[in-house]
Parts: structure tokens; sequence; C-alpha cells
């Protein structure tokens, strides 16, 4: 039988919090050769080989097939997948890494509480302003079919790849999209939550390859993490 | 599948060099706008949905380009660039590819059009129905012979809600929500019903500002910013703000949309039929100056196409027509063939007063013109010959 690929988070909380419900498991990652190396395998189950790369690499690999399964946030995976994707199932919720994708707006705009308040105010801008209302955002795709389903269309989205709390302090955007746990850095950056602007609430999820439904070692795997996220 | 077979290319420039002699034939002058166009055109002036289909990238310097998503924009721009004075009458054709992202790939990413633009007409509907004639001649010319015309009236809508009474900014949300019925129905029930709005967490904003006039909310708006230390991000200016706040706060003691003008709204928009049988509906359903001037302006237009030789009794017209498109500012049109699978859009065209000046022109200038999609009508037309 083929060896099943499983891509894990090489860095950060991710990695850790990841390790940790893995070892409590009782699955064990042992990396081949020095920690260095980005391969391994894991133990406790025969015949899965473990990846590993970065949260949105993995969720970028589970799209093209590369992998069979991976842990990554939800967030990038529905940001990568198509929405009728159905090639890619959630196989189980992990429980960390808990963080919602949003859609904020500067504090100081008063009149904006809703959605419709931002399309109505995107609506004028361009007249006004000479430009597009901008929202920086890495989650291109989850803010364009957001926007779609509540029917906002003028303005444009500026890529952002870090700190884009910080874009409408900057002047480089007007809101934005992002990932917020606790909101403390959006508050610090005088920056609100719409009413209706949560676009998904994410957590950290172990994903497969749909074909793979019914693999004893897919099925094993997932009673192993059951247990260990049932433990107290 | 990837590139055009010799008989395959020969087929379309055969075709498309019918469709250009139609348009030079009639005095319309044959350009070659560039196909490698700076993107910040394309990008403020569309919305997101039109740019997330778009080729953009950045050029060795660092200026963000794009492939032209159409040729509407670049015929225009390369009017600003060569015209004498921009609100100069010009009437441009021309003939060449576009490019647009289809992420499910159902539809080719670069496709060939091939259309007119008439800048500063002076006869408005003369200039309307003659780019009808000149699209239909055109699709004529590469061989359809079963299509459907299919025409509407944006202006019409404007004019409509002009002389019904309702406060500006309802007004607006009516123009806005035009193209997604469901939201337009729902915006316009709650004009109707005046439910009570719920509560939303800049409720208490509006309260504070309830009664003051537009300085006094103002004042509020800055009072409150500077007690919060508050800084104002976002580009837009206390002013504006407070402006929406007092809009919000007028609405609360706004009467509900008249069952009149409701009845007036539905009224029209259920209107359809042959654009000469519906003009009866059409003057039924509202009075007000702006409303009788744009339906003078759509019976012209009908007699010019008439006076054309174009049967428009043939055509369909309906009032909730049109194309979403955010360039049009009145009459629209559509060409479908008849094919197999049903209809195909093989053409579209209309007028749009407004682009000209977003992308630069310190003066108005009216334009109305056309595209056509030259695969498709290559397919059509080869359908049923």
């Amino acid at each position: 039988m083929t060896r099943l690929i499983l891509g894990m988070p090489s860095k950060g909380r991710l990695m850790e919090a990841t390790e940790a419900l893995f070892g409590k498991a009782g699955l064990g990652l042992a990396r081949s050769g020095s920690d260095r190396l980005y391969r391994g395998r894991l133990s406790g189950i025969e015949g899965i080989d473990v990846a590993f790369l970065s949260a949105s690499e993995i969720a970028g690999a589970l799209k093209d097939g590369k992998i069979d399964l991976g842990v990554t946030g939800e967030d990038l995976l529905r940001e990568t997948l198509k929405p009728d994707d159905e090639r890619v199932d959630v196989l189980q919720h992990l429980g960390f890494g808990p963080a919602d994708v949003v859609v904020a707006v500067p504090e100081a705009w008063f009149d904006v509480a809703r959605m419709s308040d931002l399309d109505e105010v995107s609506e004028g801008f361009y007249q006004r302003h000479g430009r597009r209302l901008r929202v920086a955002t890495k989650y291109l795709n989850l803010t364009r079919r957001f926007f779609a389903s509540k029917g906002v269309t003028g303005y444009r989205i500026v890529e952002s790849l870090g700190a884009t709390e910080g874009a409408p302090a900057a002047g480089t955007a007007e809101a934005i999209v992002d990932i917020t746990t606790t909101g403390a850095t959006l508050a610090a950056n005088h920056l609100k939550i719409l009413d209706d602007g949560v676009i998904l609430k994410s957590q950290a999820v172990l994903a497969m390859q749909a074909k793979l439904k019914g693999d004893q070692r897919v099925a094993a795997l997932r009673a192993g993490l059951s247990r260990a996220l049932a433990k107290p | 599948m990837p590139g055009k077979s010799s008989a395959e290319r020969q087929a379309l420039e055969a075709q498309n060099a019918r469709i250009m002699r139609v348009f030079e034939g009639a005095g319309f002058d044959h350009i070659a706008p560039d196909i490698l166009q700076p993107a910040d055109i394309f990008l403020e002036r569309s919305g997101e949905d039109i740019r997330a289909n778009s080729y953009v990238f950045t050029d060795p310097e660092g200026r963000e380009m794009c492939l032209r998503p159409d040729l509407t924009v670049p015929a225009c721009r390369y009017h600003l660039t060569h015209a004498a004075k921009p609100d100069s009458e010009a009437r441009y054709c021309y003939c060449g590819p576009a490019f647009r992202f289809a992420p499910d790939q159902r539809a080719p990413s670069e496709f060939g059009q091939a259309g007119i633009e008439w800048l500063a007409a002076s006869d408005a509907e003369g200039s309307e129905a003659q780019v009808l004639a000149l699209t239909i001649a055109a699709v004529r010319a590469a061989g359809l012979e079963r299509y459907r015309v299919r025409l509407g009236d944006l202006q019409l809508f404007h004019a409509l809600l002009d002389g019904l009474e309702m406060p500006k900014r309802w007004r607006r949300r009516l123009v806005h929500h035009f193209w997604r019925p469901q939201a337009f129905r729902e915006t316009l029930d709650r004009f109707a019903a005046r439910e009570e709005q719920s509560r939303t967490s800049i409720s208490g904003h509006v309260d504070a500002v309830m009664g003051r006039d537009a300085g006094a909310a103002r004042s509020w708006v800055e009072g409150e910013l500077d007690r919060r230390k508050i800084p104002l991000n976002g580009g837009r200016s206390t002013a504006e703000i407070a402006a929406r706040l007092a809009e919000k706060a007028a609405d609360r003691s706004a009467h509900p949309l008249a069952p009149e003008a409701v009845n007036a709204i539905n009224a029209y928009l259920a209107i359809e039929g042959d654009p000469v049988a519906v003009l009866k509906d059409l003057k039924a359903v509202a009075k007000g100056e702006a409303y009788a001037q744009a339906l003078d302006q759509f019976r012209r237009r009908i007699e010019a196409m008439t006076a054309l030789g174009l049967t428009p009794q043939d055509f369909s017209f309906a009032a909730t027509f049109g194309r979403n498109l955010e360039y049009y500012t009145g009459f629209v049109f559509q060409i479908e063939a008849q094919v197999r699978q049903g209809a195909l859009q093989v053409a579209g065209g209309g007028r749009y007063d407004d682009l000209l000046s977003d992308i630069g022109s310190p003066v108005p200038v009216s334009a109305v013109g056309c595209a056509i999609g030259t695969e498709k009508l290559l397919l059509a037309a080869g359908a049923h010959v």
C-alpha cells in the first residue's frame, strides 16, 4: 500500500499545539535525520509519512492533491479551496487555534455598523475621493465571496501579507479583513468589527482527501485524535 | 482547446473583416488601442468583481499594468490622448483581443472583441439607434440569422424614482440595488413598511445626532473622537461621517414610502414586451417631468430605429433588463443568438455617459457603443449555416 503523506505545521504555535495533541494521542512525530529536515514519520500508526510545511502550504498541497492529510487553519483551507470543492474534507476539528476572520473598519466611522453601511460608504467613495474604497487583506477569496454575498461591490482589495491591521492608520487601505482571536490588536489599532462582519469562525483542523474515506490508517488517526481531544 | 488551427484562424479573420467593413463603411475610424494598459484605471473604476477577473501584474519599473479586460476603456483612453478636445465628436471602431480570468475555465480567458464607440454625438437617441443598427448589421454580415434583440433603459428607472417622493438616500439605495432583485425587494419592503429597525452598534450615535443640523452633528462627531482619543483613520472626513449619521437620524422620522410609490415601482418593473407596445404601459405607471422626458427619449429612440430600417416591434424590452456593468447609464441592449444549447449573448452595448469623466476627462463626454464577442459570434453564426 502506498504510504500516506500527512502535512504538519513546521513552525509557531500551530506546530506546538499540533505536536502536543498528537503526543497526547500517543502519536510521535519522528523527524528523519536532523530537525532541519522537512520529512518524518508518524509513530503509532503504520504507513504515514510526515511532511513539515507552513500552514498555508499545507492548504495548497491539499488542494493540489500533493498530500493526503494535513493540519492547518480552517481560514487557510477555506481561502484556498473553492466553496464547491468536494475533494478535500475536514476530518476533525482540533480545538485549538481559535480565530475569527472578520471585516473591520476604523473606529472613527461612527456611521458604519453593518456590511450594508460599508456598501453605502463604498458607493459614493469613488466620486468623493477619486478612488475605490480599499480593503487590505491576505484573504482574497474569502473577502470576495463574503462581500459578494452581502452585495458589496464598489471596493478593491489591496493584498496585504503582514500587519494588515496597520493599513488604515498607514493610509494604504480604509478597511481590513483579518484574523483575530481576542480583538485586542484590532482595538489597539482603532478598528472595530462590523456587527455582521464575522466571515468565518476558524480553528485548526485535520483535513484529508475525500477519496481516503474508509482508509484504516485515517480511521486510526481520527480515533486517536478524538480520544486525545476527549481527555481533560 | 489551446490555439486556433489555420482554418479556424482564417474563418475568424474573415468574419472579423466583414464586421469591420460594416463599421468602417459607416465612417467609424478603425483604431488599435493598446493591449497593455495601466492597471489603475481599471482597478479604480471597476469594482472588485471585475478586478478579480483581470490579469494584473507589475512591470520592471514597479508600475501596475494589466491586460485589457475589454476595449471600451482603452478606446476612451485613446480618445482622451488623441482628440483635439475631450468633447470633440469622435467615432471609433476596433477589433482585437481582450483578457479575463475565467476561474472555472468554462469561458476562454482570451477572447476577441469587435466594437464601436461614438463619443460626444450631437443626437443622443439617433446615435443610440444607429449603434444598435450597426451592431445588428455587423452580426448579420457575419452570417447570424437567428437572434433576439433585448433592450433596456436605465434612465427611465432613474427618472421614475426621481419623480417619487422619498428621502434622497432611499432613492440612492434603490438605484444601487436595482441589479439584485432580492436585495431590491427587501429594501423596498423596508422603506414601505417602516418596520422598527433593529438596534445596531451605532444606534447610540444616531440617537446623539437626532435633531441636530449638519454643523452640530459634525461638532458632536469631532467631540467624541477627541474625548475617546480615536484618530480619524480611513480617509473620510468628520463632515462625511456626520452627514451619514444625520441621514440615518432623519430616516427614523421619515414617512414610509407611500403605497402609490411602491405600486408605481412594482408596475414599472413588471413591464416587458415589444418596445412599441409597452409605450402605453410605460406612460401609465408614473407622471413627473423627469419621467415624461425620459419617456420622450425612449419614444424618439424607437422612431430613430424605425427610420434606420429596423423593426423595433420585433425586439423585446424589459424594465428590469440591463447589464451589470457599471458603465451603463441609459439605453442598453444585447443581441442573443439562438443556438442549440439556448441563448448565447454575442453582442451588447449602450450608453455610458460617466466613463470618460471617471477616467480623467475634465468635461463630461457622452458616449454610446457596442462590443461583439467575435468567437461566440463565429460559433453561433456557424451553428445554423
